[in-house]
């Protein structure tokens, strides 16, 4: 296993690879009467990949995940999974579909066993010792109804039978929603876990930002039922910058409130002590100039973390107005 | 030993090359022994809550560096002979970082001297962890 996730960093499955992506959202909008809950929303999930869309609340996250996995008909536009029409062959293609929705949901007066009694019947590569692992190791006791399980082992539940029939992808919607620090740690640690075995393709939407930040490839915003934002981790963590600085007015210079002009900055707040601004657009020849600007002063920038960054792109103030705060 | 392993999920530098760093360190400093066992990309993984594929994309690149070999089907480790870099590549490096905290200690407004006792006592520090990791 080892010496397999060595030889293929990407440690995706090399199975059939002439089909097309896991997961697709093309040109899709959904509108509910005159309300537009997502915009011409395109996007493609990459095989092995770990794919985390992020939006605040409303911002069209449900409407695009109950798309894609064929329970709603777009307006316009379609989903596809693994090559194919979500809403035209819903039930072949969610065979190879793991799902994990956002409200734990199961019969409640069932048991964990007689729900993995009842699933392993519908699918052929059910794997039972996965399951029991899984539950035995979350100390989930098999005699409890469903019902009567905490918020966190109902999630393991679901989570255990989205991975036993040996997904290509797994969906989850919001899966750590309502789960204390520790339930949600070991939730994460048991989908890394599965990310080494198998390198299964993961769509996830979460608010747990902190959380996902070591474990996502690819990122996408969706604000106001638009894709603000959809990019690899790495090239958005190298790209957003926090700029802060002192702004003075000197004897020789000629413009003021200009300096950021080189930059693309997405916000700026004015603070006692200077500007305090985010820029998605930083590079190190740019900064090198830019607190060479007569009356720029004490100029730093600092690295964001996911979580500041998407405050940043989806937060309450838009670029607009933050501009006029000045 | 993998606690010796820290990744900022907050810097600028990708997650991979953090750990690559890290294990660079811990080989130089033998607090990982040549010959010795590092952990398994599915640990490390867990242990530092990334994504496997990128602690494997950070073996990868220290294994084509030749400083981990994988064996089949046992596992990865620390090369027996790990390789000493190119004199020429090693005096670059290091100027290069030189230049870095020499600017760094400049811009705080430090003296030569402040400078220079800093990186002695870092230098100090690094050397007693490196015989507390040998034990």
């Amino acid at each position: 296993m080892i010496s397999e996730a060595v030889s293929s960093p990407s440690a995706a499955p090399a199975s059939r690879p002439e089909e097309g992506s896991p997961g697709e959202i093309r040109h899709l909008t959904v509108r509910y009467g005159t309300t537009e809950a997502c915009s011409d929303v395109s996007f493609s999930i990459a095989r092995g990949g770990v794919y985390t869309l992020l939006g605040r609340n409303g911002a069209g996250k449900s409407s695009l995940v109950r798309c894609l996995l064929g329970e709603q008909k777009p307006t316009s536009g379609e989903a596809r999974l693994f090559g194919e029409s979500v809403w035209r062959h819903r039930a072949r293609l969610l065979a190879r579909v793991g799902v994990v929705p956002e409200e734990p949901d199961a019969p409640p007066s069932m048991t964990a066993g007689q729900i993995a009694d009842f699933c392993r019947r519908l699918y052929p590569s059910w794997d039972d010792a996965s399951v029991t692992r899984r539950l035995a190791r979350f100390g989930v006791p098999a005699k409890t109804p469903f019902g009567r399980l905490s918020k966190g082992q109902k999630g393991q539940v679901l989570l255990a039978m989205a991975l036993a029939p040996q997904p290509d992808l797994l969906v989850m919607d919001d899966p750590t929603l309502g789960l204390d620090v520790v339930a949600r740690r070991s939730f994460w640690e048991e989908l890394v876990e599965d990310l080494a075995d198998r390198g299964t393709t993961v769509f996830v939407t979460t608010h747990d930002l902190a959380s996902i930040e070591g474990i996502a490839t690819r990122v996408g915003i969706l604000k106001g039922g638009r894709l603000a934002l959809d990019e690899d981790v790495e090239t958005l963590k190298s790209r957003f910058r926090r700029i802060r600085y002192g702004n003075r007015m000197t004897e020789t210079r000629t413009e003021f409130g200009s300096e950021l002009d080189q930059f693309e900055a997405v916000q700026v707040k004015v603070r006692g002590w200077g500007i305090d601004a985010v820029v998605s657009d930083w590079e190190e020849e740019k900064f090198d100039r830019f607190r060479r600007i007569d009356g720029v002063e004490e100029a730093e920038s600092s690295a964001m973390s996911l979580e500041e960054i998407f405050l940043a792109v989806a937060g309450e103030a838009p670029a607009e107005a933050g501009g006029e705060t000045r | 030993m993998t606690r010796h392993l820290h990744v900022d999920f907050a810097s600028a530098t990708p997650i991979w090359s953090q750990i690559e760093e890290g294990i660079r360190r811990l080989v130089g400093s033998s607090a990982l022994a040549p010959g010795g066992p590092v952990p398994s990309v599915r640990e490390l993984a867990k242990d530092l809550r990334v994504n496997p594929a990128t602690v494997a994309k950070a073996y990868q690149r220290l294994a084509d560096a030749g400083l981990l070999t994988v064996r089949r089907g046992e596992g990865t480790f620390v090369a027996a002979e790990p390789p000493a870099m190119a004199r020429s590549e090693r005096g670059r490096v290091l100027k290069e970082g030189a230049n870095r905290y020499a600017s760094l200690a400049a811009s705080l407004g430090a003296t030569s001297g402040d400078a220079e006792s800093e990186l002695a006592a870092a230098w100090k520090r690094l050397g007693n962890g490196a015989k507390r990791e040998g034990r």
